[in-house]
């Protein structure tokens, strides 16, 4: 590229060198070959003339006295020129006097004319020059010489420039192309140079490389300055170009870190803000578990002391029970609400939708508000004029009805009226609940609706309601794709009115209402197992005793020697032993209860405040507990060792980590007339139900160590107790899946929540049937 | 090749002009006819064919541009060219007609016929018909060292110590040349003139 570059520079040069010095010298050489040969043929014609002259002077004489021998011999001396070919004089009348010819004789030309006032004329004609003059003598013409010339002189001149134009013109030629050369070399090669120099510019970009400057100060010199004044220019402008752009790029690195920690930062915050949704969540689902439990103990017991079945109460002590009753059920109420609202919020309720027709699900709401509105001595009327399913969530629905219909019975004074009308309109079947109360002031009106709202001046008439109830009631209606609204007149009334989307048809009857049958309570203990207590103070004696009697059957011993003697009597299903009693320790009775034959099978627990546990297990005790012991703890080491007698499987397990519970659950039950055993963890219940059968589970979800759902999982895994009924009872607020699942592997859901106990013993009636009074009897 | 005539020589001839003049009147007629009775031979002579005398005359004529006389010559600085005809005259009026109007070395020159010597101090051409043989010797040597030309048609001319002898070359009228004769004169030939010369006698034992 550069090679061909390069050539054609040097190749134009000497062309162009060679093709001006070739035109010049050829012009040149033309003009002056046309000139010298226009000064030639004057010359020709001069010299012609001058002959032609000469030889008239010379042969005027011969002419005078008519002498042509003389004039030929004149004319012979023209032999002298080579190119004179013929020559001829005429006398004055324009005879032939003479002639010459140059190579032989040839015809005689008839007298040229000359025109009148010239002495001579010439013409070029044919390849000859021809010359004719008047030869005058003394002022009169007296002849005429005609010389005739070849122009061989001319075309040997003609030749002869030729040979000098081509000798000259190719000497310049050389010369020229030297001098290209020699020129090309100042020229070219400064050039190819800065051409060199640009290329390894381009390709190295380094704009630090300068072209060499040539010697001369020419156009060239100028060009490689300006070439390098350019690339000092290119190479400031790279240097700040670059300096621009590591400023870009440190500034973009800077950018980029900050957006990188700034991403960080908001991941960080992504997963604060995701971790503290999660402790919300956590925290609602702890709140409901932990909030509902100690309630639940309080609603529990006070229920039980209001039924007066630990004893009777005086009036006023009815009183505070009821106070307690009401304080805690408002406040159960008001923690629902409160996690109610908030899940609502959260978007964490979900809804399981299904057609169901009003008819079935109104008795149900209406058997919890009918002891409400009996309370007041209020009517509540039905009017159903539609048989349109309605879709919606059944539970929440109801919770929408009861929360309308409390509402109601809230407001409506005493013997007042409460009327529920069922009704549809457009795709729509609508409910609408309307009381003959108070009524809402207008302006009251938009804000029954939102939370903690309660109208002012019904503050005095109504001492309860936690202020969440409509504003629950409107989202869940909202929430199904219905809507809620509100007609009142202060005085008259008020009248709810909510509508959902119809349903396509009823999906299934509502469930068999459990029969209400309550199984009779018989109070007898014959069945019981019987444990010998031994210990030889009073005060053990009973305590043990008070944590053992609702169970078994209880026999004391006071010494070892007595444990003996009343072991081999009453042969116990199990002895608790005090080790540290006076005459005959414990460990000795215990060595005694071992080797005798008829006490050797019976499970012996040691009870004790001394630590020694490894020799009483060396002597064959089945247990050993320290003192202090707490009752569960006992019991649940004596249900270990006592085998369940005959194949009295109408025993409730009771499964729940909250002694109060298990205690409230076990009274409510007992007192229901079933009998239960209770554990107070998810492990301990699995190894009941390996050792022995029970009637049912009522098992509750939330354990330490193995909750609830393990356990299902681990009850429905084993064949034999595929069929085992499980109710299930919780203070969680429950996901969908797990709603389905416990509706799938268990016969009964309990919230612990308000007063479910009549539930829960009308459920359990349920599963377990009348099994447990046809083997009540059976015992001893 | 004979002619040696040129047209100019002839073109002043009198007579020819009238034949081109118009009118016919009786007495013109009558001179016309006298004046062709006279001139007629004449005419047609020259026309023709030149006469020696017609072309001796011109020699004459001729010969005066190629002799130098010498400067102090009284004849010489006349104002005229004389050229005399000594004795009988062979010319008639050709000599004259030639002459007519003629200069050399811008002198008139003019004829003139004499019958003795003496008559001839201004001549600077001398011509001696060939009647006048026995006047010969006379002459030359009278006018030995005399800057004149003698010409003459006779035979032995210039041997005898003529200058210039005419002589015929079967028809064409050439001319010898003593030499001697001339230089002892003291006149100057032309070299041109003694090229056309058939005989040029250098040392002419007659002469001294």
């Amino acid at each position: 590229m550069l090679k061909v570059q390069h050539h054609s520079i040097s190749k134009t040069l000497t062309l162009m060198n060679m093709l001006v010095s070739s035109v010049a010298l050829l012009l040149a050489c033309g003009v002056f070959c046309a000139y010298d040969l226009y000064s030639f043929r004057l010359a020709l014609v001069r010299n012609l003339s001058i002959q032609a002259q000469i030889i008239g002077d010379n042969t005027v004489s011969a002419l005078l006295f008519n002498d042509p021998h003389s004039a030929e011999k004149t004319l012979l001396a023209l032999n002298a020129n080579q190119h004179l070919v013929y020559a001829q004089i005429y006398t004055g009348d324009g005879q032939p006097f003479a002639g010459y010819w140059r190579d032989r004789a040839s015809e005689t030309q008839r007298a040229p004319v000359i025109p009148s006032g010239q002495v001579q004329d010439h013409w070029f004609r044919a390849g000859h020059l021809g010359l004719a003059r008047s030869i005058i003598f003394e002022g009169k013409p007296t002849g005429t010489v005609y010389i005739r010339s070849d122009l061989g002189a001319m075309t040997d001149r003609m030749k002869s420039y030729a040979v000098i134009v081509a000798v000259v013109f190719l000497a310049s030629l050389l010369v020229a192309l030297l001098t290209s050369r020699i020129f090309q070399r100042r020229i070219s090669k400064p050039v190819t140079e800065l051409a060199e120099t640009a290329r390894i510019v381009s390709r190295e970009k380094d704009y630090s490389i300068r072209a060499v400057l040539t010697g001369s100060q020419d156009e060239l010199s100028t060009l490689v300055e300006s070439f390098n004044e350019m690339l000092g220019q290119i190479q400031e402008r790279d240097g700040a170009l670059r300096e621009a752009r590591d400023e870009l790029e440190q500034r973009v690195q800077e950018r980029t870190t900050q957006l990188a920690s700034a991403n960080k930062t908001l991941a960080l915050q992504n997963r604060e803000v995701e971790r503290a949704t999660h402790l919300k969540s956590k925290f609602l689902a702890s709140m409901s578990h932990e909030l509902r439990t100690p309630l639940n103990a309080i609603v529990g017991f006070s229920d039980l002391l209001a039924e007066q079945t630990a004893g009777e109460l005086n009036d006023k002590q009815k009183r505070f029970v009821n106070h307690i009753k009401q304080g805690s059920a408002h406040l159960l109420q008001l923690i629902n609400d409160i996690l109610d609202i908030s899940k609502i919020e959260a978007g964490q309720l979900e809804y399981r939708c299904e057609s169901f027709l009003v008819k079935e699900a109104l008795p149900e709401v209406l058997s919890t508000i009918h002891p409400l509105a009996m309370a007041k001595n209020i009517d509540v009327q039905q009017k159903l004029r539609t048989d349109r399913p309605v879709y919606a969530d059944r539970v929440r629905f109801k919770q929408i009805l009861y929360n309308l219909l409390s509402n109601a019975v809230k407001f409506t004074p005493k013997g007042g009226r409460i009327e529920i009308d069922c009704f549809e309109s457009a795709d729509q079947v609508g409910l609408s609940v309307t009381d003959n109360g108070i009524g809402i002031r207008p302006e009251d009106q938009k804000v029954v609706f939102e939370e903690f709202r309660q109208v002012e001046g019904n503050r005095a008439a109504v001492n309860e309601g936690t202020g969440l109830g409509l504003a629950i009631t409107k989202r869940l209606v909202q929430q199904q794709g219905g809507k809620i609204s509100l007609s009142s007149e202060p005085g008259k009334g008020s009248r709810f009115t909510f509508t959902l989307p119809a349903g396509t048809e009823a999906s299934r009857p509502a469930p068999a209402k459990p029969s209400a049958s309550f199984p009779a309570t018989t109070g007898s203990n014959s069945g019981k197992p019987l444990i010998l207590v031994v210990d030889d103070e009073t005060s053990a004696r009973e305590l043990l005793a008070s944590y053992l009697n609702s169970e078994y059957r209880i026999a004391f011993a006071e010494s070892g020697v007595e444990a003996v003697e009343k072991a081999g009597q009453l042969r116990p299903d199990a002895i608790t032993l005090d080790l540290a009693m006076p005459g005959g320790s414990g460990l000795e009775a215990l060595v005694t209860l071992r080797k005798t034959p008829e006490t050797a099978n019976i499970p012996i627990i040691i009870v004790s405040i001394v630590d020694e546990e490894k020799v009483g297990f060396a002597l064959g005790a089945a247990d050993y507990l320290i003192k202090p012991i707490r009752k569960t703890v006992l019991l649940e080491a004596i249900r270990k060792h006592v085998p369940i007698q005959g194949d009295d499987d109408s025993e409730i397990l009771l499964v729940d980590d909250d002694p109060r519970s298990l205690e409230m659950l076990e009274e409510t039950l007992r007192s229901a007339g079933y009998e239960t055993q209770s554990v107070q963890s998810g492990a301990r219940a699995l190894e009941v139900l390996s050792s022995k059968v029970v009637s049912a589970v009522l098992l509750d979800l939330l354990m330490p160590g193995m909750d609830g759902f393990e356990v299902i999982q681990h009850v429905r895994g084993q064949a034999t107790l595929a069929d085992l009924p499980i109710l299930v009872m919780t203070a969680k607020t429950l996901a969908q899946e797990e709603i389905v699942l416990l509706s799938r592997e268990t016969q009964a859901l309990f919230q612990k929540s308000g007063s479910w106990q009549q539930q829960l013993v009308a459920e359990v009636g349920r599963v377990v049937p009348s099994r447990k009074r046809a083997k009540s009897a059976g015992q001893q | 090749m004979g002619h040696a005539h040129s047209t100019g020589f002839l073109r002043d001839i009198p007579g020819r002009a009238p034949w081109s003049s118009h009118g016919f009147r009786p007495w013109l007629v009558a001179v016309g006819v006298a004046w062709v009775l006279v001139a007629v031979p004449c005419l047609r002579a020259q026309s023709s064919k030149p006469t020696d005398y017609d072309v001796k005359a011109a020699y004459l004529y001729n010969f005066g541009h190629f002799v130098e006389w010498p400067a102090n010559v009284a004849s010489a600085q006349n104002d005229s060219f004389t050229v005399c005809v000594l004795g009988q005259d062979p010319f008639g009026p050709v000599l004259d007609a030639t002459l007519a109007g003629e200069t050399i070395a811008r002198k008139k020159v003019a004829a003139k016929r004499i019958s003795t010597l003496q008559e001839s101090g201004d001549c600077q051409i001398l011509f001696l018909s060939s009647a006048e043989e026995a006047r010969l010797d006379n002459v030359v040597k009278a006018l030995n060292k005399q800057a004149v030309l003698t010409v003459s048609d006779m035979p032995q001319f210039s041997q005898r110590g003529g200058m210039i002898q005419f002589v015929l070359e079967g028809k064409k009228v050439r001319f010898e040349v003593n030499l001697a004769a001339v230089q002892r004169a003291g006149l100057t030939l032309s070299s041109e003139l003694l090229k056309v010369a058939t005989t040029v006698r250098r040392n002419a034992p007659s002469g001294d």
